[in-house]
Formats: structure tokens, C-alpha cells, sequence
């Protein structure tokens, strides 16, 4: 190389450490507000899909019973008592218990529901057997064990029991999905007891019935035998 | 005796803040409970030797396979105050329509439920006693490991790993192990076994 391309070559080197020197911070202040702009989105997408329930000033104030911890440490749920304004709509109104529910009692050691944790769906089919579609933060976030996961089912079982009469039944699923057990321990393949005495409510017009849903995709028509019929003794 | 010490492999069960992990502590437990149970008299099955995850049901096929099997499966809380335990049996199951008499694998604890509540009532009086702060009688609850369990059947679950030194879960183990043993041998008696295994009780 001779030394006038040396020097050509220098320069231009120089010069690309002059360039990269100033386009580095502002590439670098660009790639952080993406990342902002990115989180925000996330952050606004949750929240519109974990909006809560709109409360209607014009529904009736209903004295509700919540159930949260009991704080016996015994494991047990107990009733509080609060006024809310609740839709005769019995949809909306187990959402407004549900979501009065997880934002928590004044008491935030009686809490049985993680504090992140969100409604993002309730359905009512007509035979009574609700389901309820709670973000992942329930299974993640709830201290795992039989006692905790059997009081987070109950408070809600029972706060939907006490407010919302036309639930038979509660399955829960987990965004979205069916899970065998909440977090490790309590069964949800299964749908729990809320209210026995509950009645069917009026089949809306074009609304499936029973008889559509295969019958094998019921837990009981897939149930495995377990054994060759009983001898008698 | 199916002994199921719970969890394990790449599932830790509930942790503690100093490091404490369920699945280390049960098999701990179990190792204890296994000797008091043979001292008992009993054979002694284990659902995980080491830190494998078998599946609800590969556990509940090991108990499902023997005939009078009796089933047992260890827990840790996070919650709970510390030093109790308590016993779960299973929540009523409603009866499968099958007018073959065969079990329902989905709903394998439903005939032994009131067997299930004998042993764990014999059971939890046994801790009460030694453990002050833990309930009376067994408790229910809907736990998946016991439904498909096609034998008298309890949880019992210790508090908690939360506790800040892991020597006072330690110092629980032979006393829960005695209780076990001691309320499985008062069980026993009572216990009329099927013919088959999985057979209505």
C-alpha cells in the first residue's frame, strides 16, 4: 500500500468512527422507545381484555356476600358483606361479583385470589354450568397447595352461589384452556357444584342444545375402564 | 401401601424463600413414613424413588394395580400456619351410570370415598395430637391425584415451606411418619378388601 492510499484509508477510517460515534446513542434511544411503544401496546391489550365490568349507576345497590379468607387459619372462606349495583343480567352480574371478587378485600391478608389475576370471560349456557376464563395469574401466581388452591375455588363457588342463583355448575379454564389441576394440587379438569337448585334458564333462539355436543367429548363417555366386572361374592 | 411422595422432576411443588422445595422435602418425608409403615407391618410401594414426575394417573395405576392397596400422597404447603398438618380426602364423586359394575377410571375414588374418610379421620386425630393447631378430622377437597385412585386414598399436607429454618420441617418428619403408620394400622381392620384390584370395595 502505498502511503498516499494509507492516509486515503486512515481517513476513511476516521471517519466511520466519527459516523458510528454519533449514530450509535440515537440507534440505541430508537431501539429503547420500540421497546417501550412494544410494552405499552402489551400492556394496553391486557388491560382491554381484562377491562373490568362496567358498573351501571342505574342497576339496583344489592347487598352481596363476597367470600374471602375466613382468617382462622383453617382453610375456610367466610362471607363479607358489600352493596353493589348489580345487573339482573345474570352474565354481568357474575362478572361484577367475580371482578369485585379479585380486586380483594379491605383486609389484603384475607385475599384469596392473586392480586394480578383477571376475569377475561364468562359464559352461561343454558343447562346452568358457567364457565369462567381467568388469565394465567391465577394458576402462576397463587401459592400452591391443597389448602390455598381449595380457597381460591371456594371463594369463588360460593360468592358465585350466594349472588348469581341461575348457576348450576363452575368449570374454570385457564386462558382459554382446560388445565388438570390449578396449581399442582386441586382438580379443574372437573366442573364444581355451585348451586343444585338452580334452574335451566330459557334456551335463547338458535342457541345449540345438548343434543349437538358429540357425546364422546364428555369426561364421562371417554372414561377408561378400570377392571373386568366384579365377581360375586 | 402406595406411599406417593408428590411431585417431582422439573415440578418442584410450593418453594420457599430460602430455598426450600416441596419435592425435596416429600421424599424426606416419605423415606420416614416407608419405615414406620414397615415397622407396621406393611408393604410398602413408592410411587418416585428419585427426582422423577410421574403423571397423576402412572401414580394412581400403581395403587389401581394392587389388590387392598391402601393410598397415601405427601404434600408441603406454602400456606397454613407452620408446625400444623392436615389430611384431604376426596369430595364426593357423583356415581358413575354403569350398570356393569366396572370403575370409571375418572371417577376411581368414588366408591371408596367413605373408606378414604375413615383412614384420614384415623389419621389427622393422630397429628392433632402431636402437631398442636392441625385440625381435628380430615378435611375435603377436590384433589386431582386422589379421583383417579381406586382405593381408600388421603393428602396429607404439611405447613409450610415457609418456614425460615428447613430443620423445623425436619423435626415434623417422624411424628408424621407415626401418625401415618399408627392411623393406617387402626385402618386396617376395617378394611374389607375386593376380590379384584380396582373392584367396588
Amino acid at each position: 500500500m502505498t502511503p498516499r492510499w494509507r492516509w486515503w484509508f486512515l481517513g476513511a477510517l476516521f471517519l466511520a468512527v466519527v459516523i458510528a460515534g454519533i449514530y450509535l446513542p440515537i440507534l440505541r434511544r430508537n431501539i429503547r422507545q420500540a421497546a417501550k411503544l412494544q410494552q405499552r401496546s402489551e400492556e394496553q391489550a391486557r388491560r382491554e381484555l381484562t377491562q373490568p365490568t362496567v358498573i351501571n349507576p342505574s342497576d339496583p345497590r344489592v347487598k352481596s356476600k363476597l367470600f374471602w379468607a375466613s382468617g382462622a387459619d383453617d382453610g375456610t372462606v367466610s362471607a363479607v358483606t358489600v352493596e353493589l349495583p348489580l345487573s339482573s343480567d345474570p352474565v354481568l352480574r357474575s362478572k361484577q361479583v367475580l371482578n369485585t371478587l379479585l380486586a380483594g378485600p379491605v383486609d389484603i391478608e384475607l385475599r384469596t385470589l392473586p392480586p394480578d389475576a383477571a376475569l377475561l370471560a364468562f359464559y352461561l349456557p343454558p343447562d346452568g354450568t358457567a364457565i369462567a376464563d381467568f388469565s394465567e395469574a391465577l394458576a402462576t401466581s397463587i401459592p400452591s397447595g391443597i389448602e390455598s388452591e381449595q380457597m381460591a375455588v371456594d371463594s369463588i363457588t360460593k360468592t358465585l352461589e350466594a349472588n348469581v342463583p341461575q348457576v348450576r355448575r363452575l368449570k374454570i379454564l385457564i386462558h382459554g384452556q382446560e388445565v388438570e389441576t390449578l396449581a399442582g394440587h386441586l382438580d379443574l379438569s372437573q366442573s364444581f357444584l355451585v348451586n343444585a337448585n338452580a334452574a335451566p334458564r330459557p334456551r335463547a333462539a338458535g342457541t345449540p342444545g345438548p343434543a349437538l355436543v358429540p357425546p364422546a367429548l364428555t369426561p364421562a363417555a371417554a372414561a377408561v375402564k378400570l377392571t373386568a366386572p366384579a365377581r360375586k361374592r | 401401601m402406595v406411599l406417593d411422595p408428590a411431585h417431582g422432576g422439573t415440578d418442584l411443588g410450593a418453594r420457599g424463600t430460602g430455598g426450600i422445595h416441596e419435592s425435596d422435602i416429600v421424599l424426606e418425608f416419605a423415606a420416614q413414613v416407608r419405615t414406620a409403615l414397615e415397622s407396621q407391618g406393611f408393604q410398602v410401594v413408592q410411587t418416585r424413588q428419585g427426582n422423577a414426575n410421574p403423571s397423576f394417573d402412572d401414580r394412581s395405576a400403581m395403587a389401581n394395580a394392587q389388590r387392598g392397596a391402601i393410598f397415601v400422597t405427601l404434600h408441603i404447603a406454602s400456606t397454613g400456619v407452620p408446625g400444623t398438618a392436615r389430611v384431604y380426602t376426596m369430595n364426593d364423586l357423583a356415581p358413575a351410570a354403569d350398570a356393569t359394575g366396572l370403575i370409571p377410571w375418572d371417577r376411581a375414588q368414588g366408591p371408596f370415598v367413605s373408606l378414604s374418610r375413615k383412614l384420614g379421620d384415623q389419621v389427622q386425630a393422630l397429628l392433632a395430637q402431636r402437631f398442636k393447631g392441625s385440625p381435628a378430622t380430615a378435611q375435603t377437597a377436590s384433589v386431582r391425584q386422589l379421583r383417579t385412585t381406586a382405593a381408600p386414598a388421603i393428602a396429607v399436607e404439611i405447613s409450610s415451606v415457609t418456614v425460615e429454618d428447613r430443620a423445623q420441617l425436619d423435626h415434623m418428619a417422624p411424628g408424621v411418619a407415626d401418625a401415618i403408620a399408627r392411623g393406617a394400622a387402626a385402618f386396617r381392620p376395617s378394611y374389607v378388601v375386593p376380590v379384584n384390584p380396582g373392584e367396588r370395595p
